[in-house]
């Protein structure tokens, strides 16, 4: 027997170890990241792990024949199952609904294939030293397989290669070794050719996804982002990109951060409630944009609320809001309420072609930053919505920051007063906005101030929304033009603006 | 002749190399289909293909021949003042003329004229028309108010120069400040010849033209090249020279050397509509260009309208016209008995359908027709390029097409997906002659040789965007006013009624293709007919 042979398998030892670490971490990382929680999702995953290895070792027995091919297949199997699986996993974060199924699905299986491995391997080591040497030899090196895993996969893997392709890397890694074995022990094992091409052929897989790990996951960008991104998205209409720190959710469309879940509850109190609390006769709602069902969240409070249509263009918003349990949790499933009707259609053009009324209507668009949305904000658009709005009923309308762009904001008031509605603007201080502005539209001249508030709110009171009605000087009414389809002088001050600020 | 022969037999050379080494065209993937007005249907008439005889005749109060905006406009006023005996008919499955547009599933696209200005105060019946397609929606303080989906968004205009797109068209980016001057210098004449009128008290140029003073001051104007009344006025600037070629080759397919004085300036001082929310530059526009307006003044003719229909022959018989007709869908001749005749048909082809009558006055060789190329080319999307966004209308400084036109420009949907963007190439490099006869020559392929190297020009890397391409060519495109055309005899004399029977109704009549023009000449036959019927 070849002196070289336990050398080899020593060192498939090594490797096996390491990479049956770095899948442990991988998969622990990735829920803390998608679920969050980091405590939690470590122990669990651990414990799933090792239990899973556990019942691999045990399922070990079952192998009697051709152990050293059967060692070579489940190499392949390992390597294949861990390498793809960050990938997996994020990719089908948004579609999944039982998004753990598959996360501990997948956690089970890799550690089944894992603790398959070292009784395999002492086995087939088994006549080639004696049993104290072997116990001694074949923990020996998994444990510094271990080690070396613990100490790389935070320090060089996670900064410098990212999940995914440090997922593909020891995928590569792990059916090397079903190579080496295969290369090194042709004589013992029938059909070694099968078994050699295979290997060969999911590396070359692992590879393509290893070079092209950013292409599938679209996550070039990440490095624009200060948080670690869990989710991305380009939609024919928008690149929606989902980023998590800590507890801390954020959503970006095209760049621009839409809500950071621990203070968009501010924003959306202030936009939805001034208005609804002053309507307690409100049964149906209209909401333009704002698909990710946070204001639908806040409207759903009222119970004489009967019916909301949100009118999104998005589908993959929608859906996203409408699938994803860390933000189902979020907007607390409230675009499955049976009272929400989810239209996905462009919004001036859906307008346009509707007849009926609504007693409180949101405008929640992204800001005027370029000519596609300022028509969004113009008085031809305000014109049709006014016709949607019930002769008693408020429209509110997200009109950016009335402390950076204050023109910009005063111009939204002027495009809503041109057409004849009477305006009552407000704005409130959201920490991940700064001072973000909102303006009241109806067709009645007088706006009368709610008494109290509904209880279950974080923000809005009697005595904070007297603060949000008063504009101090560096906010006060400025000189505008009303913006129009052909003028679009929104777009334009919404640049001068912001740019002195980006 | 031989030039042409040359060239046309080069051009029919070259596509049968590329027949033969297929490969050779770099553009050979990209999908793309040539079209144009049904010019196989119209040469049924020049090439005196024998027609069957007519079967059947019957009779016809006022007929109308040719579907373009001026027949359409004649046929609107006829039955707008009650006369319901009346037919037009139409050489082509569809009306419209140089306002056809086409449709895709992306979005509708014009094929040719794709904008109109506020009308001229004084011009009740366009604005009468305006208002009745819902363009004006209503007066204030005595100004029209126009539609505001009508009204082009902004960003109207775009221009590429100096490596950046720069807003608005003239020459800004990277000009010296000598040109920028003289670039106000004429800005500023033409603000006041704009509202200069002459000794009878009419403005010096007015739409419609035949308005205009007669004050010769003015009108000698026409006896001069546009480029030499410039050189005599020391306008130099480059930059303001193409800006102002720009302008010629988009209004009249031509450079300023090939285009009267008069007709130059009209261009900038015709146009004078004062509107409670518009300039009187301001471009009113659609998806379909002016398709829109076409299709409203169309409303309300049905049962009127004839289209596949060849008119073949036309002679008097006592106090009738007999006008013989080829149904070319059902190609079958008959034979129509009019007692009028509006002629609503460009001077080529009146010249070929009144062979049999004696206009010795009328010297059809004084008019000239610019040839056009159209490309509808539907893109993926359109990558952001340096400077000024994406605009209605984007040229680029010093080539020679007249740039593109964004065709879902007024759509008011969010932009995703694909767009179609319309390019226009008047062909204006050789003799109109010549260039006509090249231009019908070309297969798509070769079409694409000349479009998409200067689209790569505008937009790098556009070529992989391109989904798909439709060439329209427009051999007789437009009017060209040469020099003493709008003034002169040729005119002038093709305008007169015959016999009280026959009337005249073209925007070639005017000497300027704009929509406006058209619709005043259809009116004007129209009231000519209407008035007839008290003489005779």
């Amino acid at each position: 027997m070849n002196n070289k042979l336990p050398a080899v398998l020593l060192l498939s030892v090594f490797v096996v170890a390491t990479c049956g670490l770095i899948y442990e971490l991988i998969a622990g990382t990735l829920a803390s990241y998608l679920l969050g929680d980091s405590v939690t999702q470590f122990s669990t995953i651990i414990g799933v792990y090792l239990f899973s290895m556990g019942i691999g070792s045990w399922l070990s027995k079952y192998f009697e024949k051709n152990i050293l091919s059967w060692f070579i297949q489940i190499e392949i199997l390992v390597g294949i199952v861990g390498g793809i699986s960050s990938t997996l996993l994020f990719l089908l974060f948004e579609s999944i609904a039982s998004f753990r199924v598959l996360l501990y699905g997948l956690v089970s299986l890799t550690g089944i294939l894992v603790g398959l491995e070292i009784p395999l391997l002492m086995r087939i080591l088994q006549n080639r030293f004696e049993f104290k040497d072997l116990v001694s030899k074949v923990f020996t090196f998994d444990y510094i397989g271990a080690l070396l895993a613990s100490l790389i996969f935070p320090l060089v893997l996670i900064p410098y290669l990212g999940l995914v392709k440090t997922a593909y890397l020891f995928g590569i890694l792990n059916v090397s070794v079903a190579l080496l074995v295969c290369v090194n022990f042709k004589k013992e094992i029938p059909a070694v050719n099968y078994l050699q091409s295979a290997s060969i052929i999911s590396i070359l897989g692992l590879l393509l996804g290893f070079v092209y790990a950013e292409k599938i996951t679209n996550f070039s960008e990440s490095l624009s982002y200060n948080d670690t991104i869990i989710y991305s998205k380009s939609t024919s209409y928008q690149r929606i990109i989902l980023t998590k720190r800590g507890k801390v959710l954020r959503l970006f469309l095209n760049g621009n951060l839409q809500f950071s879940s621990d203070d968009e509850y501010r924003y959306h109190e202030a936009l939805v409630h001034p208005g609804l609390q002053a309507l307690p006769q409100a049964r149906k709602v209209l909401i333009m944009g704002g698909g990710d069902g946070l204001a639908v969240r806040e409207i759903l409070k009222y119970p004489n609320v009967e019916q909301i249509t949100l009118v999104d263009l998005d589908k993959g918003m929608t859906s996203l809001f409408q699938k994803n349990e860390m933000l189902l949790s979020l907007n607390k499933k409230s675009l499955l309420s049976k009272k929400v009707k989810v239209v996905n259609a462009d919004a001036f053009t859906w307008a346009r072609q509707q007849k009926e009324t609504f007693d409180f209507i949101v405008i929640d668009f992204p800001d005027p930053s370029n000519y596609s949305v300022g028509k969004l904000y113009t008085n031809s658009f305000y014109s049709i919505i006014k016709e949607l709005l019930n002769p008693d009923g408020i429209m509110v309308v997200q009109s950016t920051s009335p402390f950076v762009a204050p023109k910009s904001f005063w111009t939204v008031n002027k495009t809503l007063e041109s057409v004849g509605l009477h305006t009552v603007p407000y704005h409130n201080y959201v920490p991940s906005f700064g001072e973000w502005g909102y303006i009241m539209a109806m067709k009645k001249s007088f706006y009368k101030k709610p008494n109290s508030f509904i209880s279950n709110l974080k923000f809005i009171s009697k005595e904070s929304m007297d603060q949000m009605l008063y504009f101090p000087k560096d906010m006060a009414k400025r000189e505008t033009e009303v913006n129009k389809l052909n003028n679009q002088v929104l777009v334009k001050y919404f640049e001068d603006e912001w740019a002195s600020v980006l | 002749m031989l030039r042409a022969g040359l060239i046309c037999s080069g051009i029919a050379l070259n596509a049968c190399i590329r027949k033969i080494k297929p490969g050779s065209s770099p553009y050979s993937d990209i999908p793309a289909e040539l079209k144009g007005p049904d010019a196989s249907a119209g040469h049924v008439l020049r090439d005196k293909v024998s027609l069957p005889k007519p079967s059947y005749s019957r009779d016809v109060g006022v007929l109308v021949i040719g579907g373009g905006i001026s027949g359409l406009s004649a046929a609107r006023w006829l039955k707008k003042n009650g006369l319901e005996n009346f037919e037009l008919l139409e050489l082509e499955n569809q009306t419209g003329g140089n306002s056809k547009f086409g449709e895709s599933k992306v979005s509708k696209y014009p094929l040719g004229a794709h904008y109109v200005t506020p009308a001229n105060n004084e011009n009740k019946d366009l604005i009468d028309f305006y208002q009745e397609c819902n363009l004006i929606t209503h007066f204030e303080n005595d100004l029209p108010f126009y539609n505001e989906y009508s009204i082009c968004f902004d960003p109207e205009e775009r221009l590429l120069i100096n490596g950046q797109w720069q807003e608005g068209l003239i020459p800004e980016f990277g000009i010296p400040a000598e040109d920028k001057d003289q670039i106000k210098r004429f800005l500023a004449l033409m603000e006041e010849l704009r509202y200069v009128r002459g000794n009878d008290g009419k403005y010096a140029f007015d739409i419609p033209l035949d308005h205009s003073s007669t004050d010769t001051t003015w009108r000698k104007l026409d006896n001069l090249s546009f480029s030499d009344y410039l050189k005599e006025s020391r306008f130099n600037s480059p930059y303001l020279l193409w800006y102002l070629e720009y302008c010629c080759k988009d209004d009249y397919g031509q450079k300023l050397d090939k285009i009267s004085a008069w007709a130059g300036l009209h261009y900038f001082a015709g146009r004078k509509g004062k509107a409670a929310n518009a300039e009187s530059s301001t471009v009113l526009t659609w998806p379909e260009g002016n398709g829109y307006l076409m299709q409203r003044l169309t409303a309300r003719l049905e049962g009127h309208v004839r289209s596949s229909t060849l008119v073949y022959g036309i002679r008097e018989d006592k106090s009738f016209m007999l006008v013989d007709v080829y149904d070319l869908k059902k190609k079958e001749s008959y034979q129509i008995r009019a007692k009028k005749l509006i002629m609503a048909t460009p001077q080529y082809v009146t010249r070929k359908l009144l062979k049999n009558f004696t206009r010795a006055e009328v010297d059809y060789e004084g008019f000239n027709y610019a040839p056009w190329l159209v490309a509808n080319i539907t893109l993926k999307g359109l990558a952001g390029a340096p400077g000024a966004p994406l605009s209605w209308d984007n040229v680029a400084y010093n080539t020679p097409s007249v740039g593109y036109v964004d065709a879902n420009h007024q759509d008011i949907t969010a932009e995703g997906g694909s767009k179609i963007i319309t390019y226009y190439l008047p062909l204006c490099d050789q003799d109109t002659r010549i260039a006509r006869l090249a231009a019908y020559a070309r297969n798509h392929e070769q079409w694409l040789d000349i479009v998409v190297p200067e689209l790569e020009y505008l937009h790098p890397n556009i070529t992989d965007q391109i989904e798909n391409v439709e060439f329209w060519v427009w051999g007789h495109g437009m009017i060209s006013p040469a020099k003493g055309f709008v003034w002169g005899e040729s005119r002038r004399n093709a305008n007169q009624p015959l016999n009280h029977q026959i009337f005249f109704g073209h925007s070639d009549l005017s000497g300027v293709s704009i929509f406006e023009e058209a619709f005043y000449q259809g009116i004007k036959a129209a009231k000519q007919v209407l008035d007839s019927y008290g003489k005779v």
